[in-house]
């Protein structure tokens, strides 16, 4: 590398010219930007849990697993339906509110993390040794399979998800003209309690270890006794724990899911995965809430209508100018 | 019977034969070095003794066992290890972490730790430098990394794909007299190399490989004494 290229200055302008126009803001209207990034940083956690699926499977077999985001629709979609055996609240917060919430997180996890393992064993596992175009069209076909079967369980319409968190006046703070309510706490909280284990598990334990060890040289890895077939598994699974976990979130916060939810949601954490780098996991975090900011300014400087051409417009960018994404990880050279 | 022994294995990649009728054996507490050009189908007898490829015919067995169609990861659970050819580090863990991966299939912490310090007294600059990145090794240290990757599985039998390959000379006579160290240890040794005159002074016997078949046997000197072998690989 050595220097920086010509590509390499063309986003550091950009970013520059962004971080300028944004700094001008924070300064003439402290208020409104501190709120707006609030609102940035809830659906950047959100993002942030379902990228680091994208990330994970592709450092582990190099796919785009298409299907991801619709792991994470489907897991607010099972999420709901358990939360319909209680009697949930959703004026004030009971104790049934807190242990409904309690149960429905581990459940819905596994409950996804299961579900994504039989995805990888149908349709990914059969095609490990076939070219890469394969599994990144059945990747795209189980997209479809799950949204259709969302789509028979409660049609084309939206769902409810029960409002069972603490909200309302009650449950928000104001400082300095900034509102920060329950639910946006509640969020990150969640979200870098989930992220902290990620981080443990893979640097510490040994599953974690020879997940990392097959991402980086498959052959090797197996040489070591290490059964590629049950990290790659593994690797779904936790994948699929915290797309789950974000998909819970994600209907608790807004309360409002649909079908085809994980489409849109699908591609704005893959653009956050490349964003940060792909295949690299503090990218994948670092690129999710990044995106959700981008997102959030966007909604509220340029106009809502704006912000997919904003957010895929960054995806293009990053990919002509800088692939290897902010974290600057080496790509794949195979 | 001896500890490994490969029995008229063919091996193909795709429509391609990789090896013609190749028959081998290690013994216990030797040396076995397999000697060829680039392309004879060293590396790939390497690849079907440890499972990541399986014969198309002919059998491969260990310690009595047949492991013609056994995976890779329970033929380095019953004492199989490799370091294999390019060294194939995981690049972006540490030295350390690179170790702990070779005793994968272990479970016995106290076993572990002693083979650690085993390979830290073999090779001192690993323990120099056990905290640092693999990939930011000279390549000398991570050859010395991968077979002490290799020997943290505690092997019954340990391969080695082309130890010396781009390596300082000063640096291939410490790698093999390590070797010989090792072996001295009782690990038999199957040693595959392109530089065969280091490798036939080490090696108790040798097998020689041209285009998947071999073309000679006999002990290290006889291979090194014999006319063919001196004109095609000695360049004497």
């Amino acid at each position: 590398m050595g220097g920086i290229s010509v590509p390499d200055s063309g986003f550091y302008i950009i970013s520059a010219i962004a971080i300028v126009l944004l700094g001008a803001q924070a300064v003439s209207h402290p208020a409104a930007f501190i709120q707006i990034s609030i609102f940035g940083i809830a659906d950047g956690a959100m993002y942030a849990l379902v990228a680091l699926g994208y990330t994970m499977v592709y450092g582990i077999i190099e796919l785009i697993n298409f299907a991801h985001g619709d792991v994470f629709t489907m897991g607010a979609y099972i999420g709901t339906a358990i939360l319909g055996f209680f009697a949930v609240n959703e004026n004030s917060f009971t104790t049934i509110n807190l242990v409904a919430l309690l149960l429905v997180f581990p459940v819905v996890m596994l409950i996804m993390g299961a579900i994504n393992i039989g995805i990888e064993r149908v349709a990914y596992r059969p095609l490990r040794n076939a070219p890469r175009l394969a599994p990144l069209i059945t990747a795209i076909g189980m997209s479809f399979v799950l949204e259709g079967v969302m789509f028979l369980w409660h049609g084309p319409a939206t769902v409810h998800v029960p409002d069972l968190l603490p909200h309302g006046p009650g449950f928000q703070t104001k400082i300095g003209g900034v509102f920060v309510g329950f639910k946006d706490v509640f969020v990150v909280v969640t979200a870098v309690i989930l992220v902290s284990l990620l981080a443990v598990f893979i640097n510490r334990t040994r599953l974690g270890k020879a997940m990392r060890a097959t991402a980086q040289d498959r052959d090797a890895a197996q040489l070591m006794g290490i059964d590629i077939n049950r990290t790659i598994a593994a690797t779904f699974f936790i994948g699929a724990l915290l797309a789950g976990a974000g998909g819970m979130i994600w209907g608790l916060y807004y309360n409002n899911i649909f079908y085809n939810l994980g489409f849109r949601t699908g591609l704005v954490a893959f653009t956050s995965a490349v964003f940060g780098g792909i295949g690299n996991i503090p990218g994948a975090a670092i690129g999710g809430l990044l995106i959700g900011l981008i997102s959030a300014y966007s909604d509220y400087y340029i106009g809502s209508k704006w912000t997919e051409v904003v957010i895929f417009g960054i995806l293009i960018g990053v990919l002509v100018f800088r692939p290897t994404g902010l974290l600057g990880m080496r790509v794949p050279d195979k | 019977m001896a500890l490994l022994e490969v029995e008229s294995v063919n091996a193909f990649y795709g429509r391609i034969q990789a090896l013609r009728g190749i028959s081998i054996e290690v013994d216990k507490g030797e040396v076995v070095a397999l000697i060829g050009s680039n392309g004879a189908g060293k590396t790939t007898t390497l690849r079907t003794i440890s499972g990541l490829m399986h014969p198309q015919s002919g059998t491969v067995r260990f310690d009595g066992r047949d492991i013609t169609r056994t995976g890779p990861s329970k033929i380095v659970e019953m004492g199989i290890c490799q370091s294999p050819e390019g060294r194939r580090l995981f690049p972006r863990m540490t030295v350390v972490d690179n170790l702990f991966m070779g005793a994968y299939t272990r479970n016995d912490k106290p076993g572990i730790a002693t083979d650690m310090d085993r390979v830290f007294t073999l090779f001192p600059r690993l323990k120099e430098r056990r905290t640092q990145i693999a990939g930011t090794l000279s390549g000398g240290e991570q050859q010395m990394l991968a077979m002490g990757r290799a020997l943290m599985a505690s092997p019954k039998l340990l391969m080695l794909d082309e130890p010396s390959l781009g390596l300082a000379p000063i640096l291939i006579e410490t790698i093999f007299s390590i070797v010989r160290e090792i072996n001295a240890q009782g690990v038999p040794v199957l040693l595959v190399e392109q530089n065969a005159s280091k490798a036939l002074e080490v090696a108790h016997r040798a097998y020689v490989l041209e285009t998947g078949s071999i073309v000679m046997t006999g002990t290290g000197k006889e291979v090194a004494a014999s006319e063919d072998v001196q004109k095609a690989y000695l360049g004497i």
